[in-house]
């Protein structure tokens, strides 16, 4: 059978024909500029490295949620030049920028293999001056905890909840060539938590979900505990509606495959950070499928990460690409 | 005939008395008259072409004809009706003459001679309606159109085929005229604008002697047929001629059932024409035979009688040569007695003489002196016997000079010579069935053979060769099928051939052997993928074959079972690995072929790569465990150590409760699926063939499982190989597992089928093919599904 020549999306043809674009200058945000007002978003890329035959890149750009520049890590797969492809987005831990992930966890060769777009965003607001947000490693920044504050000073800038939620997935939309239907999401502890509780607050919107050593029950630990006094007061009922575990309990019996992988020598899962057995508890008893994967002799590093991402990023594809 | 020939020598009589369309025709007809056959050519052609125009020409007519007449089947029987219906119009408004005759026998006589007389009727009806009656012309186009529509090819070919061998047959010329004047009558009929209605007929069948003439010098030609006077005569003179109380027939169909006798003359003719040249070939064929046989004889004389000659030359040359040696002998006898005789003479003589001299002598003293040496001398002399007997008797011995060895000889000359011995010939491949092999043998010269013996019996190790049976067959022919015999078995031939004059030595002894038993195909040991199918079977013989070969039908839409698509020869095993075509269903034989041939097909048995198909390995299970029915269906009733009685078991299970399910060796993806009760433990898994049978499943390093045990706390989930386990907790009790083998990827992996959810992967290089493997842990059941499709969810992972 003879088969369509492939056809490329316009821009890219256009690009093609243009000659080198100038290299502050990448054609998304010309597209950009040309397709939607500029005062909305504006990209500007940092870097782009080209791995497994797609590239790695980071972008700035200022974030309406956050009032602040804010960076993320995006792979675009070799697939994405001749068509849509799905976003895993994944979330870091504490302490970490969009930096860590793609540096160190080496998922690049199964992203480009299963085709997925992977969006790396930044883990809190950064720069906004406000009193105490460089105090500890564990709140403020480095630690937006995935939540939208209510709590003076944060609540103007430290909404990640939404930032993660609506902006940055409207953003990728919009200048990359992302399907927006097929989504999913993934972290490491504190971004295992954001993961967890994107996916069990918004059922449908992400097609599956998988979590290294998450703090899966933050009301129970004291950097949740930290975290959401901080933002969100102490009303406790506020903060079960960022706690995976509790978030679990009204879970709607919708479609849901949760993946957990946790170091079994992991400092913080013996100092009662992370509490995965709450979780599975609450899943067992709710039937949400978990497949809970407790890793003999990893800790919490990126090394375990890099171990199982792979598995990872397969058990996403699985979702996304059916 | 004769009346008829006439008649068609003398057209020109009637000609005149024709309309101009039929006279247009006759002056050909006229000139070419001595050559009947020319015109009869010309005729066939005419009305052969008329009736294949017939068909087409409803099409020109845009009348309401066009539409009366599709709607009328074409069935024989209702165009006739049809017609008969039009003609039936017709005739109210001619002659009474059609009321005389009634429709009703008309009707028989013609469903009797079907379409060609209905093409006829057509035709005649067509060419009267236009003139007469335009009312009627609708109906009547119509069932014109539809009889030869349906009764055209029939006739037209049946026209053709009577000609064409009348012609080839080159009859005499009288015949082939007394036929055209049939068709030449029916011709110029057709042309006439007859006011007589196309059925008049009489019965033809009862023709009498009688002959007249028709009148030929009327101004109308004639019509109708008397059958009495076998002439054709015109409609009036039935009336009121001569022809009045004759019986009469419609000149058409007198025309038509002349035709079809002659016809079936003519196949007649035809069965004795081949009968002959089988003859003839059968004549030649002997004639050959008895000039072989004959120059066969005059060699055979011509030998015996020059060996006579040659016998009786040599036996005539002995005798001349004993006769002369005889006769030699016996002078030679006589010639020495004749010597000796006449010295005998001499000395008597002398003796006389000396005794005379004596006498004569006077002295006395002198005399006495001499007297007595001769008295001596004389004394002795007389005492020698004379021999006066004949040393040799004159006459010759009376020889009695034997012939018996000539006697023979001319014997011989008369009577043939006993036959050598036959060669028999080694066994042609694929000659034998499992019940009969096909023995032939040939002969050396030219000898006559009365006919064979052909001798055989089993060859057989068990059993000493002198124990068998020897068995003889007469045969005539140089081969013989000798057929209840046993499949697989080897047989000894020989054969003797026989005539008058004896029976020949015996061959050598060939060995045939017959083709052996179908084997039995192990239907419960199939086991296939999407890819290949394993089949074993049993070979159903005792003595061993050469090869199998196993033959594949696939099977399209449930049929086609029978075309044989694929065949693998020359497997020389009981089991054969067949690559095959995904999802399609095949259906498998197998035969097994040994020098004799192949033998029948086996049962068949239906494979299809759908999935992977394996079954359960009895042998292997442990005692406490049972297979259900399905096959596929493992069940344990109770758990008890019985562990010490066990050690005997070779193959099976001991301690853990499980069981092996045999897969087929091929590399490529397998999977099947579990079903389990929520609260029921097991182990499920792959493990080598060969995996401790007296250890648990996944405690050693030749197996590889997913076990499943309830605590007070939890559903616990092990998967195990050599004895250790992930820590994996899996929040909803699997109910459904999908096990997924992949060879070329080196993973083992399980499903939560119902939300496929990915549980646990192995990755392990299975150094050698694996089975699946399924224990039980408590007593329950536990249910596998294989020989399916793997579900998209898990083709991802």
């Amino acid at each position: 059978m003879l088969r369509p020549a492939l056809v490329f999306p316009p821009r890219f043809r256009l690009l093609r024909h243009r000659g080198p674009p100038a290299p502050e200058v990448p054609y998304f945000c010309i597209k950009i500029e040309r397709s939607q007002p500029a005062e909305i978003m504006a990209l500007k890329q940092i870097s782009s490295n080209k791995c497994f035959e797609g590239f790695q890149k980071v972008f700035e750009h200022d974030s309406i949620e956050l009032k602040c520049k804010m960076r993320f890590g995006i792979y675009l797969p070799p697939k994405a030049e001749i068509g849509k492809c799905p976003v895993l987005y994944w979330l870091s831990g504490l302490t970490c920028t969009e930096q860590n992930f793609i540096t160190k966890s080496g998922f690049h060769q199964a992203a480009a293999e299963h085709g997925l777009i992977v969006v790396a965003p930044d883990t809190s607001p950064r720069g906004c001056n406000i009193e105490g947000e460089d105090e500890s490693w564990d709140f403020g920044t480095g630690a937006g905890f995935y939540v939208d504050a209510t709590e003076e000073p944060w609540k103007t800038n430290y909404r990640m909840y939404s930032y993660i939620k609506d902006e940055l997935p409207k953003l990728i939309k919009a200048n990359f060539p992302a399907d927006s239907e097929r989504m999913s999401i993934f972290g490491h502890s504190m971004g295992g938590h954001g993961a967890l509780i994107l996916a069990l607050k918004n059922p449908g919107k992400y097609k599956s979900v998988s979590a290294f050593a998450p703090i899966c029950n933050p009301v129970q630990c004291p950097w949740g505990k930290k975290a959401f006094g901080g933002y969100l007061g102490s009303d406790l009922t506020k903060w079960e509606a960022y706690d995976a575990t509790h978030l679990v309990k009204s879970y709607p019996d919708s479609h849901l495959d949760i993946l957990i992988d946790q170091g079994k020598d992991d400092q913080f899962l013996s100092a009662g950070q992370l509490l995965p057995d709450n979780f599975i508890a609450a899943c067992t008893e709710r039937k949400i499928p978990v497949v809970f994967r407790l890793q003999q002799g990893y800790d919490h590093s990126y090394f375990f990460i890099a171990t199982f991402v792979n598995d990872h990023i397969r058990h996403h594809a699985k979702y996304l690409n059916a | 005939m004769e009346n008829e020939f006439v008649f068609s020598s003398d057209p020109a009589a009637l000609d005149p008395a024709t309309d101009p369309a039929a006279s247009m025709m006759f002056p050909e007809s006229n000139e070419n008259e001595p050559e009947g056959l020319t015109f009869y050519h010309m005729d066939l052609y005419e009305s052969k072409g008329r009736l294949e125009i017939f068909p087409e020409e409803p099409a020109g007519r845009g009348d309401g004809a066009l539409g009366e007449t599709s709607k009328e089947s074409t069935g024989p029987g209702e165009d006739f009706g049809s017609s008969d219906q039009s003609a039936y119009d017709l005739e109210k408004e001619v002659d009474e003459l059609t009321k005389l005759y009634g429709l009703d026998e008309d009707k028989e006589i013609d469903q009797e001679l079907l379409g060609g007389n209905i093409a006829t009727a057509g035709i005649l009806e067509s060419k009267e309606t236009p003139a007469h009656n335009e009312g009627v012309a609708a109906g009547s186009y119509g069932s014109i159109y539809n009889a030869p529509k349906s009764s055209s090819p029939v006739n037209g070919s049946q026209h053709k085929k009577h000609m064409e061998s009348t012609e080839e047959q080159e009859l005499p010329g009288k015949d082939s005229q007394d036929e055209s004047q049939h068709l030449h009558n029916a011709r110029a009929y057709d042309e006439l604008h007859n006011h007589a209605s196309s059925k008049e007929e009489l019965r033809s069948d009862d023709r009498q002697d009688e002959q007249s003439i028709q009148p030929n010098s009327e101004e109308e030609a004639a019509d109708i047929y008397c059958a009495t006077c076998k002439i054709p005569i015109r409609a009036f003179d039935k009336l009121f001629g001569d022809h009045k109380d004759h019986e009469v027939t419609q000149l058409g169909n007198a025309v038509e059932s002349a035709k079809e006798e002659i016809q079936k003359n003519m196949c007649k003719l035809e069965e004795q024409v081949t009968e002959m040249e089988n003859f003839a070939s059968h004549l030649e064929e002997i004639f050959i035979t008895v000039e072989e046989n004959f120059g066969r004889q005059e060699q055979n004389f011509e030998t015996h009688y020059n060996e006579v000659m040659q016998t009786l030359t040599q036996r005539y040359e002995e005798k001349v040569e004993g006769l002369g040696e005889e006769k030699k002998q016996k002078l030679e006898a006589l010639y020495g007695q004749l010597v000796s005789c006449g010295e005998n003479l001499d000395t008597c003589k002398e003796l006389m003489e000396t005794i005379q001299e004596l006498c004569k002598d006077k002295e006395k003293a002198d005399f006495i002196k001499a007297a007595v040496p001769v008295v001596d001398r004389l004394g002795e002399f007389l005492k020698k016997d004379m021999d006066l007997e004949l040393s040799a008797l004159p006459d010759f011995e009376d020889r009695v000079i034997d012939f018996a060895d000539v006697q023979q000889l001319m014997d011989s000359i008369n009577t043939i010579a006993a036959p050598s011995a036959p060669v028999i010939n080694p066994q042609a491949p694929n000659s034998a069935t499992g019940t009969s092999v096909r023995v032939c043998w040939g002969l050396f010269s030219d000898d006559t053979v009365e006919f064979y013996q052909l001798y055989y019996k089993q060859v057989s190790d068990d059993t000493p060769s002198e124990e068998q049976a020897e068995l003889m067959l007469k045969v005539k022919e140089a081969y013989c099928t000798v057929t209840n015999l046993v499949p697989n078995t080897q047989y000894e031939f020989w054969v003797s051939a026989l005539n008058t004059a004896g029976v020949s030595p015996v061959s050598e002894r060939a060995v045939y052997v017959t083709a052996p038993s179908p084997p039995i195909i192990k239907r419960k040991e199939r086991r296939s993928c999407e890819n290949a199918a394993l089949v074993c079977w049993e070979s159903g013989n005792m003595n061993p074959v050469d090869s199998y070969t196993v033959e594949l039908s696939i099977l399209t839409n449930g049929e086609n079972g029978d075309i044989i698509t694929e065949s693998i020869v020359g497997i020389p095993n009981c089991e054969a690995l067949i690559q095959l075509e995904p999802g399609q269903s095949y259906i498998i034989s197998v035969r097994a072929v040994n020098m004799g041939g192949p033998s029948e097909r086996s049962e068949p048995v239906s494979i299809h790569t759908t999935g992977t198909y394996f079954y359960l390995n009895e042998d292997t299970a442990h005692p406490l465990l049972s297979v259900l029915e399905d096959g596929l269906t493992i069940a344990c009733s109770e758990i008890e150590n019985l562990e010490c009685d066990l050690s005997f078991r070779d193959n099976g299970f001991t301690r853990c409760i499980a069981i092996l399910g045999s897969m087929i060796p091929f590399q490529g993806k397998h999977y099947w699926e579990v079903e389990v009760d929520e609260n029921m433990e097991y182990r499920v898994g792959v493990a080598f063939e060969n995996t401790h049978r007296h250890g648990y499943l996944g405690a050693n390093s030749s197996s590889w499982c997913m076990r499943h045990i309830v605590t007070p706390a939890r559903h616990k989930y092990e998967f195990l190989h050599s004895g250790t386990t992930p820590d994996i907790r899996i929040t909803i009790p699997p109910k459904r597992i999908g096990i997924l083998l992949d060879y070329d990827n080196w993973k083992l992996s399980f499903f939560n089928l119902d939300i496929a959810q990915h549980l646990y992967t192995f990755n392990s290089h299975f150094q050698h093919y694996v089975h699946p493997c399924f224990a039980l842990e408590k007593p329950g059941f536990l249910r596998i599904r294989n020989g399916i499709a793997m579900p998209a969810s898990i083709t991802l992972l």
